[in-house]
């Protein structure tokens, strides 16, 4: 398995983190914190391009172009680990980063527009930053601490009925980078059972695709929808209380959507949707409020969890 | 004088493998030769003639020919030089090291001129010498008990070879004794396996020339002389295969169940047990890992064959040859979760259906689901692991899946014509005759769909296949009682270990390679070792037949033939030896001794490494073949072309590292151009006043290559220090010198280390 670093990081933020789910970003930093990670915000960072690189309003040489200029600012802060918070910002920078090292021509072509536009201290020299050894997602960094994090637990959520949902873009683009399994990926079971909870493991359609497909939300929405609402029952008929999500993407789609899909299968859908950081948070005493950010969810938490148990010591 | 030799370049252009990326025209412009001839195919008999006629027409001396690997072809192109002497001709490499390396078309063509040059120079200083022949032991092992391993054993054995049959687990048979039916295409009917097994068992065990050692592996092998000495590794069976009778009064008695893995772990047999009702030895065995010890089996056996304290054995064995058929292994299931094999027990491999069918399976024959039902619905997923693009996925066809399926699927027909079965496909790979079998199992009524399906998943007690109909072009979901699943071939642990022990080449999925793959289908890299059956690649039982067979006409032609060495080895002059003993003692490789008061060296296990030639106080000693003036004269070759601003890498490797660095290119593998490789008898014959010639010369690196278990490895690991030590006193860097392992299996970490050298050297040609 890769190297898995604990300092020395860039927290990467997520556009979509910050705009729906703040709780996340604030559950990261509590999670990180209490498990001694170290890492910093920068102000300078921009948004990765992602949602508009899929759906063509970014071609690969503005989002690498962007890539290397965010890489520069990770470089310069002495913090060359980029860890995100969401799965796309994961796969798009790590692809980046790929094309920069691999490809000389998309590499001078960027470095020649950065020198043409002033920003010849932007430019990338091949080889600054390596796939796999500085680009991780919250959860690698989360695996790197597993084990410690059962002695910070305080609430026992293992009375739920949990399930996990790996995106994609963690699991089906950087194959070789991938912990936990890439067929059945498994990563996040694995960090829930150091909280003292057991998944339900492999459910049918474990594997799939939230049904987000960016543009594919809107312009195909039945298509969308239904790729979700075979999901949802797969849930349901498991009986699920808490999905636990890594990609703010597959965490809007279950969550705002979910009562739009209930309507549409005609079937009461229960479960509650948190991110792996909150779910560790939640854990480990996190505040609702200030911590995990449960106003910004739509299916709301306390729905499910009404009261918190403490681990008997 | 050496200058004045006439000399000859024949350049192939391999039917466009060597011309479409090296520029021929280029390259004749560039040589400054006696006779230039090219040809599409040097090595066919028109090739011959081209040659055999420029030799006759202009006189030529010498003769250089620029084509492919020697490993491929130099024997050919010795025999197309008559009459000229074999070891007038040298062979520049400019395909394995030149074109199916490099792409870039002006850098391969200058790299081309180079090694031809190096060859020009270095076959100025070639003088005729004979070949040497030696006999080999004909003693042959053949490692794998299949059917693959048991008919090339038999085969040798009837032709008056002594073979010693090694076997890993307690009976010979291997996969064939387990898979129930077998059939063949023309015939279109499935017959049984064991009864066409047996017979060859029954022969085998029988023949006096076969010594069968069943719970044994190769743990190591050295070879000298011609002669591999292998040790080998016999486990305890704890039970007398001499006194035994098997009747299984034993096994009665013994309380601990443990799963049957002859049944893929269907049933269960005692602790204490035959493997399968014809395995031979006729004998049981005990599983110690489960065995209680509780004595029961001992007391109740009335031929006191049992011994629970017997420890285990190793045996030495010396061979002249080996035949390794080591098998394969099914596809490992938890690798693909997503068809619930682990989860459901109904799901199933095409090995497990074999056995459930197989009349001396777990259920007698009857084809039964878990709730001892007979299935209605059976589906079979083809290219499980096999043309699998995805992670831990294969991508070659294992080969026999389609008509194993076509097998499996018509005797359930055949016994529940009710029962429906559907064989989801991705293409239905029948070639020849099987094409009739395919058509006939249409006709009985099995089904087939053209898509590969995602997922297998339980919805109320019934299993579902999740599949894109791909002609339809529809996603549909298929109720099943019964999956089964197509499981890729794959090398076995066995085929992978012997692989590491023998130090043969292997292919990237980890099979053992053949040393070509249509010309020399059976020998490997390694002289004297031959592969068959599925450790060489997934294949039928015919086909593994044949290839064993195949294999041991391959010994027997080594055994008659004996071995051509090539004579660049060390020799005495009696008249100056004074028998003084000290070249004994300085040969690692153990080949002179003392024979009616004169050194004898033996020839088949001198490597001509020179090592004794520099403690012989009366220079007694001399290595055959200039070798000295060669080495310096292939450099001279190669640096006498570099250009400005050209980086130009020597590497110096033997037999076992040539074979590494062909294999990059085997496998289109890439190094950068400065690579050039220069083929030496021993790396201990590339002398510190090579390495400083050639870095005083116009090289900017030096690569020496040494396979760890070569017995001068340490030896020139610490001459190579010396050297570095001396490099930096002298005021060169001596970090331009690198020496490093070389395996053969390992070709693509030989291709990592020379780009990773060359990027070194490029670092310090920038900072000087």
């Amino acid at each position: 398995m890769k190297d898995l670093p604990t300092e020395d990081i860039l927290l990467f933020r997520s556009c979509l983190v910050s705009v729906e789910y703040p709780g996340v970003e604030a559950s990261t930093k509590f999670v990180f914190d209490t498990l001694g990670v170290d890492y910093a915000i920068s102000e300078k960072q921009t948004c990765c391009t992602g949602l508009g690189h899929y759906s063509d309003v970014f071609n690969q040489i503005d989002t690498s172009a962007i890539g290397a200029r965010n890489f520069k600012i990770a470089k310069e802060m002495g913090r060359p680990n980029l860890v995100m918070m969401c799965a796309t910002c994961y796969a798009i920078n790590k692809k980046s980063v790929k094309l920069l090292n691999k490809k000389d021509r998309l590499r001078n072509h960027i470095n020649k527009l950065f020198e043409e536009n002033g920003l010849a201290h932007l430019k990338y020299e091949k080889n600054d930053l390596k796939p796999t050894e500085n680009i991780f997602h919250v959860v690698d960094i989360l695996y790197a601490k597993k084990d410690v994090i059962k002695k910070h637990i305080k609430y026992d959520l293992s009375d739920f009925t949990i399930a996990t949902h790996h995106g994609c873009h963690y699991c089906k683009v950087h194959y070789e980078d991938t912990i936990g399994g890439v067929r059945n990926p498994n990563i996040m079971d694995e960090l829930i059972e150091e909280c003292g909870c057991k998944t339900i493991g492999w459910y049918d359609h474990k594997r799939a695709t939230c049904g987000t497909g960016f543009r594919q939300r809107y312009s195909n929405p039945d298509l969308s929808f239904t790729a979700t609402a075979d999901k949802m029952n797969a849930i349901e008929d498991e009986d699920v209380d808490i999905l636990v999500h890594l990609c703010p993407n597959c965490h809007i789609q279950f969550d705002r959507y979910q009562d739009l899909i209930s309507k549409r299968e005609g079937r009461n859908f229960k479960a509650i949707h948190l991110n792996i950081a909150q779910f560790i948070a939640l854990a480990m005493g996190g505040d609702f409020d200030k911590v995990i950010g449960v106003k910004a969810h739509t299916v709301p938490i306390d729905s499910v969890i009404k009261e918190l148990k403490e681990v008997k010591k | 004088m050496r200058d004045d030799l006439k000399v000859g370049v024949f350049l192939c252009e391999c039917g466009g493998n060597i011309a479409d990326t090296v520029d021929l025209n280029k390259v004749r412009e560039e040589l400054d030769v006696e006779f230039i001839g090219q040809f599409e195919n040097l090595c066919s008999l028109n090739g011959c003639k081209i040659i055999r006629d420029a030799i006759f027409d202009i006189g030529l001396d010498r003769v250089v020919v620029a084509a492919c690997s020697p490993i491929s072809h130099e024997k050919t192109f010795q025999d197309y030089i008559k009459p000229l002497n074999p070891y007038l001709m040298d062979m520049a490499n400019i395909r394995e090291q030149c074109s199916w390396v490099h792409s870039d078309k002006e850098k391969a063509t200058d790299k081309a001129i180079a090694l031809i040059n190096a060859s020009i120079e270095k076959v100025k200083q070639s003088d005729a010498v004979d070949p040497i022949y030696c006999q080999t032991p004909t003693e042959t092992a053949v490692i794998g008990g299949g059917i693959a391993g048991m008919n090339a054993a038999l085969s040798l054995a009837k032709q008056g070879t002594k073979v010693t049959l090694i076997e890993q687990s307690p009976s010979i048979g291997g996969h064939m004794a387990k898979i129930g039916k077998v059939f063949s295409p023309v015939k279109i009917a499935e017959e049984c396996g064991m009864c066409l097994l047996n017979p060859i068992l029954n022969e085998l065990v029988w023949n006096e020339n076969i010594d069968v050692l069943t719970n044994t592996k190769v743990i190591e092998a050295k070879r000298r002389a011609g002669t591999y000495n292998l040790i080998l590794e016999k486990s305890p069976r704890y039970v007398d295969t001499e006194k035994c009778i098997a009747c299984g009064k034993c096994a009665e008695v013994c309380e601990v169940e443990v799963p049957n893995d002859w049944n893929d772990n269907l049933s269960m047999h005692k602790a204490i047990y035959r493997p399968f009702g014809q395995s031979y030895p006729e004998s049981y065995v005990i599983d110690m890992d489960n065995c209680i010890k509780c004595g029961n089996c001992v007391k109740e056996c009335s031929m006191r064959a049992i011994n629970l304290r017997e420890k285990e054995e190793r045996i030495p064995l010396q061979v002249g040859s080996v035949i390794v058929a080591t098998g394969h292994k099914l596809y490992d299931m938890e690798k693909r979760p997503e068809y619930g094999y682990t989860l459901f027990r109904d799901v199933i491999t095409q090995s497990e259906l074999g056995r459930i069918i197989g009349v001396n399976g777990p259920t007698k024959g009857k084809l039964l689901r878990s709730n001892g039902k007979v299935p209605k619905r059976v589906v079979m997923i083809q290219c499980v692991g096999s043309r699998d693009e995805k992670p831990d996925g294969h991508k070659y066809c294992s080969k026999i899946c389609c008509t194993v399926a076509l097998k499996n699927a018509n005797i359930i027909k055949h016994k529940h014509p009710d029962t429906d079965v559907l064989i989801c496909y991705t293409d239905v790979r029948t070639p020849g005759m099987f094409e009739k079998y395919y058509k006939h199992i249409q006709e009985n009524g099995v089904r087939f769909l053209r898509g590969r399906p995602g997922e297998v998943v339980k919805k109320g007690g019934n299993l579902i296949v999740r599949t894109e109909d791909t002609l339809k072009g529809e996603f549909i979901e298929i109720e099943a009682d019964l999956v089964v699943l197509s499981t890729a071939m794959e090398p076995s642990e066995g085929t992978k270990e012997i692989a590491e022990i023998l130090n043969l080449g292997t292919t990237e999925d980890g099979f053992i390679k053949e040393s070509h793959p249509k010309i020399k289908p059976v020998a490997t890299d390694v002289q004297g070792i031959y592969v068959c059956g599925t450790a060489h690649e997934p294949k039928d039982i015919t086909d593994s037949i044949m290839q064993a067979t195949a294999a041991a006409s391959k010994v027997s032609e080594y055994n008659h033939g004996g071995v051509e060495i090539e004579p660049f080895i060390a020799q005495i002059d009696t008249d100056k030896c004074a028998v003084c003993g000290e070249c004994i003692n300085r040969c690692k490789y153990k080949s002179m001794s003392i024979q009616n008061d004169e050194i004898y060296i033996d020839p088949m296990s001198c490597t001509g490494c020179g090592k004794c030639l520099v403690g012989c106080s009366q220079h007694a000693i001399t290595v055959n073949g200039n070798i000295d003036e060669k080495i310096f004269a292939t450099m001279k070759g190669i640096l006498s072309k570099k250009k400005d601003g050209e980086r130009v890498i020597l590497v110096f490797l033997d037999n076992i590292g040539y074979a590494a660095a062909d294999n990059i290119g085997v496998n289109r593998l890439s190094y950068p151009e400065s690579i050039h490789i220069i083929k030496v008898i021993s790396v201990n014959r590339v002398r510190p006043r090579h390495i400083r010639y050639a870095l005083e010369n116009g090289a900017d690196g030096v690569f020496i290559g040494e396979f760890p278990g070569d017995l001068m490895y340490d030896e020139v690991e610490l001459k190579i220090q010396g050297v570095k030590d001396r490099l930096e006193e002298l005021g060169e860097d001596p970090n331009r010198l690198t020496f490093s392992k070389v395996y053969i299996p390992y070709f693509s970490g030989l291709a990592r280390k020379f780009n990773e050298f060359d990027a070194k050297i490029a670092k310090l040609d920038e900072t000087e």
